[in-house]
């Protein structure tokens, strides 16, 4: 099958899947009992005269499929409607959250690759020893720990105790630098990110660390690493060429790591006051701006579902086999 | 336990057969692969941890000093508020003046309760999706896999919160939430099983002699993905405590049972974790044991059925 026919097919069916979700999660704010008005305006404040005309104008009297299709053509066209809470668009309220979650999981997931090949590579090399052994059940360890008691923990250990990091937030109201060093460029936002990246790290460095060992296994024994160790080649560039070699599955890995990174990371904002997009999600549903809580789910969904094609398309750029199935 | 190895086990409960065996030779080797765990020391770590958290949870009412939500109070008659480990409250007690240990013993319910239905009905749907999908092919393999594509597309953490928010946070709404998207990576891996065993001889010979589809999918096909079917449950009681776990963490657990996840919750947000070390190392440590626990079984297993690792 072509390429294109085969990302047309693959596209169709990312928009199958979109609609689906959001014609999902209509359905699931349609079953809170009450509508917008009585949430709204509180109960029995506002004469019921009023309401009514306030149902109209909202379009809350037509039938759920025109208000489905209403829906969704707004989505499209980029107006998520107004929060309840902030008074504003949900667009202006999402939109930096979003930039701020960025700004916090890029880095977890940059780190957390290079720290998995790097362990991973070191673990394959040792295949079969005592600290491979020890190394693949200790990489099990940071997957089992709960990512927010892992920031507890962290919290309490330097943000309380040593205080050498901020307890949360991504700065400080009113920060005066006291040294040069502190007078560097985003120095106020690196400090709050640590112990956050930290967290995120431990909790997703496993992966990538089993895929790339598993990999390096699997690379050990092929002829071109023969061939290296008959050219005598150092042991160092040896392991060299067997980890460049085996880094494609932690790449293509990599995307679907982005994806659960987005969703995952719902915790690691709410332990440390992290204005993203996964509190904002959380804290709406608490105060039940359902409008904000519906964009930002939606958001993580859209961000999910896409890096989902990404992969799909580059795996059949890559791999033609792939493009039948 | 002397004269069989671990291939051996291997070879009987995973090996594909070509004919059905009598009962009494079924059930030899799935014991054997019930007791493989026991062959290794992180094994044995394992069973040991899980057997207790299943007895300390069995005579939970029995083992905890105090009911888990009776607030204690001082002599004074003042609320005993963040009270230190001593001898009458072993683990202190929390900002609201409940014991932290008779909370721990307690919260060993809800793991089990969480784990062992989340199990079962990932398993249930994952494994019947898999089967049908994979069995039949066509157009039904084609919705049943836009099903699953849909359920991965889905961020799991912000849905599980969602529906349980908007339901009305309860243990239920827990399970059923986190059953409702974790089954899509058994039905994948099933699938793909299922489609080459079809192939096999064993399904042509029952389909020549005209077995139903019923019965070929359920007394042929469905014993030879058991092993991983049993694979994937188990690390999918991991995850499943995990996400409840988070889920509580995030104010949406069930307000009236004590779980590890929620007594995290209280400690972080009445701002106790910056001193009160007793009562947020302990059911941290908990769940982190019971989940290393679980992986460390399914590592066990996975050697089986991935033998590149063994």
């Amino acid at each position: 099958m072509a390429f294109w026919r085969y990302a047309g097919r693959r596209g169709l069916h990312t928009a199958v899947t979109l609609l689906l979700l959001v014609g999902f999660m209509f359905v699931l704010f349609r079953m809170i009992p009450g509508d917008p008005t009585t949430m709204m305006l509180g109960t029995g404040e506002l004469p019921a005269e009023a309401q009514q005309r306030l149902r109209v104008l909202w379009g809350l009297d037509r039938p759920l499929w025109q208000q489905f299709i209403a829906y969704a053509l707004n989505l499209l066209q980029g107006n998520l409607g107004m929060s309840f809470y902030f008074r504003r668009p949900v667009s202006e309220v999402i939109a930096p959250m979003l930039a701020n979650t960025v700004l916090l999981m890029a880095p977890v997931v940059i780190l957390a690759i290079v720290i998995g090949v790097a362990g991973g590579s070191w673990l394959g090399w040792r295949r079969g020893g005592r600290a491979e052994e020890i190394g693949a059940v200790l990489a099990l360890i940071p997957r089992a720990l709960p990512v927010f008691w892992t920031g507890i923990v962290l919290l309490a250990l330097f943000a309380y105790q040593f205080r050498w990091f901020p307890i949360g937030g991504i700065r400080e109201a009113f920060f005066f630098p006291e040294n040069w060093w502190q007078r560097l460029p985003f120095f106020d936002i690196t400090r709050h990110l640590v112990l956050p990246v930290a967290t995120g790290v431990l909790a997703s460095v496993a992966d990538p660390l089993m895929i790339q060992r598993t990999a390096l296994l699997e690379v050990r024994h092929e002829d071109f690493m023969v061939l290296a160790r008959a050219r005598g080649l150092s042991g160092r560039a040896q392991r060299r060429l067997a980890r460049r070699n085996a880094i494609l599955p932690v790449l293509t890995y990599s995307a679907i790591m982005v994806g659960f990174a987005f969703g995952g990371q719902v915790l690691l904002e709410v332990v440390f006051n992290w204005p993203g997009i996964g509190r904002l999600m959380v804290d709406s549903v608490t105060q039940r701006d359902y409008p904000v809580a519906q964009a930002a789910f939606l958001m993580m969904a859209a961000v999910v579902v896409f890096l989902n094609l990404l992969v799909d398309l580059a795996y059949g750029w890559l791999d033609p086999r792939i493009r039948g199935g | 336990m002397a004269g069989w190895t671990r291939e051996s086990a291997v070879g009987e409960a995973l090996g594909i057969r070509q004919t059905a065996l009598s009962r009494r030779r079924r059930i030899a080797p799935v014991l054997r692969l019930a007791l493989l765990p026991l062959g290794s020391w992180s094994g044995r770590f394992a069973i040991f941890v899980l057997a207790a958290v299943v007895l300390v949870a069995a005579v939970a009412p029995a083992l905890a000093p105090y009911d888990p939500l009776a607030n204690h109070f001082d002599a004074a008659g003042q609320l005993l508020r963040l009270d230190p480990p001593s001898a009458r409250y072993k683990l202190g007690t929390t900002y609201y003046g409940l014991d932290v240990l008779s909370q721990l013993i307690y919260g060993t319910r809800i793991v089990l309760v969480v784990g062992i239905t989340c199990a079962v009905l990932i398993g249930v749907i994952g494994t019947n999706v898999g089967l049908v999908a994979g069995y039949y092919g066509g157009r039904v393999d084609g919705l049943l896999m836009r099903l699953t594509d849909l359920a991965f597309g889905i961020p799991f953490l912000p849905f599980v919160v969602m529906l349980v928010a908007l339901l009305r946070p309860s243990l239920w709404n827990t399970i059923v939430a986190i059953s409702m998207l974790m089954w899509r990576t058994s039905a994948r891996v099933i699938r793909s099983q299922v489609l080459s065993l079809r192939e096999r001889g064993f399904v042509r010979a029952a389909r020549i002699a005209g077995a139903s589809d019923l019965r070929i999918l359920y007394v042929h096909i469905f014993p030879n993905v058991l092993p991983m079917v049993l694979l994937y449950v188990a690390f999918d009681i991991a995850y499943a405590v995990l996400a409840e776990a988070s889920v509580s963490f995030l104010g949406f657990g069930d307000p009236n049972q004590v779980s590890w996840g929620q007594m995290l919750y209280l400690a972080y947000v009445s701002g106790s974790i910056r001193q009160a070390w007793w009562w947020t190392l302990p059911p941290g440590l908990a769940i982190s044991l019971f989940v290393i626990a679980v992986f460390l079984v399914g590592r066990n297993y996975e050697r089986l059925t991935n033998p590149r690792l063994r």
